[in-house]
C-alpha cells in the first residue's frame, strides 16, 4: 500500500474504482440471493400435446399450458402476469385460471383474470401467502407456428404493490405442423369424423385420424420389412439350391446331412430359430448387427423350404430329359443348368412365390428381438396412442405386397396348366386328339397282343 | 448267327461290337449274354416282345445303362472301360427316344443348337446354320421357332432326329421312334429314317415296323428274354424264321 501511495494519482483512481466495483457486486449478489429466496420459484412449465400421435406440441395449434410456481419465504403474491412468446395466438374460448395449493390441498382463491395474445394476468382478491403453490392453467393457447423452444416470461406484484420480474419459465418444445398434422387436426373438427368415432369399434380399430397419421409413420417400417425379405429371400435361393443338390447326392452320407438340415429347420418354429440366433450368438462372443442377423436367420430358414421346393421341382422333370441331354454328350452340370433348371424354374415359381409371401409375413417375428421393422413401428405407435388403428394400417401394408403376389401366382398357375394342355400343333387343333392316357392304353393293348404266346 | 452269308455289309472292322453283355436290375437279369456286331453303314433292326431287353441293350451302347458285365466297343474304344470319357463317346452316338424327349423350354431350333454350342463349342451363328440345315432335311424349316408343345408328335420326333444328327454322329440308335405316334404321323418319321439309311448312316433301330425293316434293314435281330434268339436278313427272318419263339412272335405281330 505504501508503495502504491508513493505512486501517481492515476493508480489511486484505479484503486477506488476497483473497490467500488467490488462493493457493488457484493450488493448485487446479496440482492439477487434475497430475491430468489423471497420471490417466486418456478417449478414447472408444460404444454399438453395437441397431437393424437406422439407427444409433440405443434405450433399454431391451441394447446393447454400449465405453469407452476411456489411463493417464496416472506413473500406474498397479489398478481401474476405471464407474457407469451411473440407470435402466440389465442384459440376460441381461450382463458386462464389459477389454482392455489397448499401441498395437496386446494385453497379457495378468488381471482380475476384477463387474457390476450400477448399475455395473461391473474389478480388474486387476497394475496397468496408464502409457501403456497400457484398453478396457472391457460387453455387454447396457440404457440408460434415455427418450431423451437419457447419460454414464458412476465412479472408479479407482491402485497406491497411492488412489481418484480419473473424468472423465465422452463422451455416448451414446439414443432411445426406437418401436412399430416394439419390433416388430422382438421379432421378433429369434422362432424363426420366425430360421428364415426362415436362408434367404439370404429374409433378403436379404424380411427380416421390415426389412419392418416399411421400411413406415413409406418412407411419406413414397411420399407425395412420389405428389405429384410428382399435381401433374405434371394440369399436363400442359392443356399436352397445347393441343399437340394446335396439332398439328391449319390453319397448317402451327404444326403443324410442335407436331410438333417432341411428337417430340423422345417420341423422347428422360426420364432425359436430367431431366439437361438439372437440370444445364442452373443454367448459365443459373436455380435452381428441385429438387422443383418435378422436377414441371415430368414435366409437360412427359407433355404430349407426352398431346398424341398427345388428338389420336388427337379425330380418332377421327366427322366427322359436327363437322358436326352446326356445322349447329346452334355455333362451332368450342363444338363442341370441348361436343360433341367430352366424347366424347374417355371414349375417352382408358384410355390417359391408362396414361400416368399410366407417369409415376408414372418419378418414380423423379428420384432420380438428388437429388429426395427413394420411390427415394431406399429407396436410403438399403438403404445403411444392406445389405439389399435396402427395395427390395422400395418395389415394394409402387408396386404399391399401379399395380395398382388397371390394374384400373380394364380395367373401363373393358370398359364402353366394351359401350356401343359396345349401339346398339339396349331394345324392339328381342329381334329380331336387322343389323350395321353388313351394313347398309352392303346399302345399297351398292341403290345399285349404281341406278347401273347 | 444264322444266314451270316446273306449279310451285305463290308468286311471292315465293326463300328459297334458288343461282347457277352449282361445287365442286372437288382436281381433281375435283363440281358443274359448278348453278342452283336454292327458294321459301318449297316442298318440293324431289333424286334422282340415287351420286356425282352431291347431298350436296355440300346441304352448300354451309349451307357445310359451301365452294363453289369461284358464289353461294348465303339471303333477301337472300349466304352465299358471306366477310364473312357463317356460324354466324348456320346457325341458320336446319337439316340432317338420313343417319347421324343425334346427340351420343352426351347424352340425346335434351340433344341438342336444347345448341344452344338455347349458340347461342340460352335458359335451361335454356326450352330444356328447347322440347326436350320438339319431342320430342312427333316422337312421342318417352317417350324424352327416353334416350341415342342406347338408341334405334332411326328414333328417333334423329326426335330429329335435332327437334334441327334446335328452332332454328326457315327451311329444312330432309335428306340421305338414311332411307337408313340398316331398312325398317320408314323410315315413322316419313317421317311426321314429311310433317307438317313440311304445316306449311309450306321443305325441300330428297335422297331416293330415290319415294312420299314424289310425295306431298309441290312439285318434283322430277334430278341427274347435277354438274348438274341435269331438274326439274319429281314426277308429270311420274317418269311422263314428258324426258331419257335420267333415264329410265335411274328405270328402275333403280323
Ligand atoms: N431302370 C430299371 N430298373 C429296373 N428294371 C428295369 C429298368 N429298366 C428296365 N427294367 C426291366 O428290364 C426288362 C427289360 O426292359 P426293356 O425296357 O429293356 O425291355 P424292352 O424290350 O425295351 O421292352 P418294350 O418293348 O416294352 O420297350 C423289363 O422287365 C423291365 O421291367
Ligand atoms: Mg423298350
Amino acid at each position: 500500500m505504501i508503495k502504491v501511495n508513493k505512486h501517481s494519482t492515476a493508480s489511486s483512481t484505479i484503486r477506488s474504482i476497483l473497490v467500488t466495483i467490488a462493493v457493488l457486486s457484493l450488493i448485487v449478489c446479496l440482492t439477487a440471493g434475497s430475491t430468489q429466496a423471497v420471490g417466486l420459484t418456478i417449478n414447472k412449465t408444460t404444454a399438453q400435446s395437441n397431437q393424437i400421435v406422439g407427444n409433440n406440441i405443434i405450433g399454431g395449434v391451441p394447446t393447454r399450458i400449465t405453469w407452476e410456481a411456489t411463493v417464496g419465504a416472506n413473500e406474498t403474491v397479489k398478481q401474476i402476469t405471464l407474457v407469451f412468446p411473440e407470435g402466440t395466438a389465442l384459440g376460441e374460448g381461450a382463458n386462464s385460471k389459477a389454482t392455489v395449493l397448499d401441498d395437496l390441498t386446494r385453497l379457495d382463491a378468488p381471482q380475476t383474470s384477463t387474457i390476450s395474445a400477448e399475455q395473461t394476468t391473474v389478480t388474486f382478491d387476497e394475496p397468496v401467502a408464502s409457501g403456497l403453490l400457484i398453478r396457472i392453467e391457460m387453455y387454447f393457447i396457440a404457440l408460434p407456428e415455427a418450431s423451437g423452444e419457447y419460454r414464458l416470461t412476465g412479472s408479479y406484484v407482491d402485497s406491497a404493490g411492488k412489481e418484480r420480474e419473473l424468472q423465465a419459465s422452463r422451455a416448451i418444445s414446439v414443432i411445426s405442423a406437418t401436412t399430416v398434422d394439419v390433416i388430422t387436426l382438421w379432421m378433429d373438427d369434422q362432424p363426420w369424423v366425430e360421428l364415426w368415432n362415436s362408434v367404439l369399434f370404429l374409433k378403436v380399430f379404424l380411427n380416421p385420424q390415426l389412419i392418416v397419421a399411421s400411413i406415413p409413420a409406418l412407411f419406413l417400417g414397411w420399407l425395412r420389412s420389405l428389405l429384410l425379405v428382399l435381401v433374405g429371400f434371394p440369399l436363400a435361393i442359392p443356399i436352397g439350391l445347393a441343399i437340394s443338390f446335396l439332398r439328391m447326392s449319390k453319397l448317402r452320407i451327404i444326403r443324410f446331412f442335407a436331410a438333417i438340415y432341411v428337417n430340423v429347420i422345417r420341423g422347428t418354429p422360426l420364432f425359436l430359430q430367431i431366439y437361438i440366433a439372437f440370444f445364442g450368438l452373443p454367448f459365443l462372443g459373436i455380435s452381428i448387427d441385429s438387422y443383418i442377423l435378422g436377414i441371415l436367420v430368414l435366409a437360412v430358414n427359407s433355404s430349407a423350404y426352398l431346398a424341398e421346393i427345388f428338389r420336388a421341382g427337379i425330380q418332377s422333370i421327366p427322366k427322359g430329359q436327363f437322358e436326352a441331354s446326356a445322349s447329346l454328350g452334355m455333362h451332368p452340370a450342363q444338363t442341370m443348368f441348361h436343360v433341367i433348371l430352366p424347366q424347374t424354374i417355371r414349375r417352382v415359381i408358384p410355390t417359391a412365390t408362396s414361400e416368399f409371401i410366407l417369409l415376408y409375413k414372418d419378418t414380423s417375428l423379428l420384432a420380438a428381438v428388437g429388429v426395427m421393422e413394420q411390427m415394431m413401428f406399429a407396436k410403438s405407435m399403438v403404445a403411444s396412442t392406445g389405439n389399435m388403428t396402427p395395427y390395422i394400417v400395418s395389415a394394409g401394408y402387408y396386404l399391399l405386397i401379399t395380395l398382388p403376389l397371390t394374384k400373380i401366382i394364380a395367373e401363373f398357375e393358370k398359364k402353366l396348366a394351359a401350356a401343359d394342355d396345349n401339346s398339339s400343333a396349331p394345324d392339328d387343333k381342329k381334329k380331336p386328339k387322343m389323350s395321353l392316357l388313351e394313347r398309352m392304353k392303346s399302345i399297351q393293348k398292341i403290345k399285349a397282343l404281341r406278347n401273347k404266346k | 448267327m444264322t444266314s451270316m452269308s446273306s449279310l451285305q455289309h463290308t468286311n471292315e472292322q465293326p463300328v459297334v461290337r458288343i461282347i457277352d453283355l449282361h445287365k442286372y436290375f437288382g436281381s433281375l437279369e435283363v440281358l443274359k449274354g448278348v453278342d452283336l456286331e454292327v458294321s459301318r453303314g449297316e442298318v440293324v433292326t431289333i424286334m422282340g416282345p415287351s420286356g425282352s431287353g431291347k431298350s436296355t441293350l440300346l441304352r448300354c451302347i451309349n451307357l445310359l445303362e451301365k452294363p453289369t458285365s461284358g464289353q461294348v466297343w465303339f471303333d477301337d474304344i472300349c466304352i465299358t472301360d471306366p477310364k473312357t470319357n463317356i460324354n466324348k463317346l456320346r457325341e458320336h452316338v446319337g439316340m432317338v427316344f420313343q417319347s421324343f424327349n425334346l427340351f420343352p423350354h426351347l424352340s425346335a431350333k434351340g433344341n438342336i443348337m444347345l448341344a452344338l454350342k455347349k458340347v461342340l463349342k460352335r458359335s451361335q451363328e454356326e450352330a444356328e446354320q447347322i440347326a436350320l440345315d438339319q431342320l430342312a432335311k427333316v422337312g421342318l424349316s417352317d417350324r424352327a421357332d416353334y416350341r415342342p408343345s406347338q408341334l405334332s408328335g411326328g414333328q417333334q420326333q423329326r426335330v429329335a432326329i435332327a437334334r441327334a444328327l446335328a452332332m454328326d454322329p457315327q451311329v444312330m440308335l432309335f428306340d421305338e421312334a414311332t411307337s408313340a405316334l398316331d398312325p398317320e404321323l408314323v410315315r413322316g418319321v419313317l421317311d426321314v429314317m429311310r433317307e438317313l439309311a440311304k445316306g449311309g448312316m450306321t443305325m441300330i433301330v428297335v422297331t416293330h415296323e415290319m415294312g420299314f425293316a424289310r425295306d431298309v434293314a441290312d439285318r434283322a435281330v430277334f430278341m427274347d428274354e435277354g438274348v438274341i434268339v435269331e438274326q439274319g436278313c429281314p426277308e429270311a427272318l420274317f418269311d422263314n424264321p428258324q426258331h419257335e419263339r420267333t415264329r410265335d412272335f411274328l405270328g402275333h405281330i403280323i
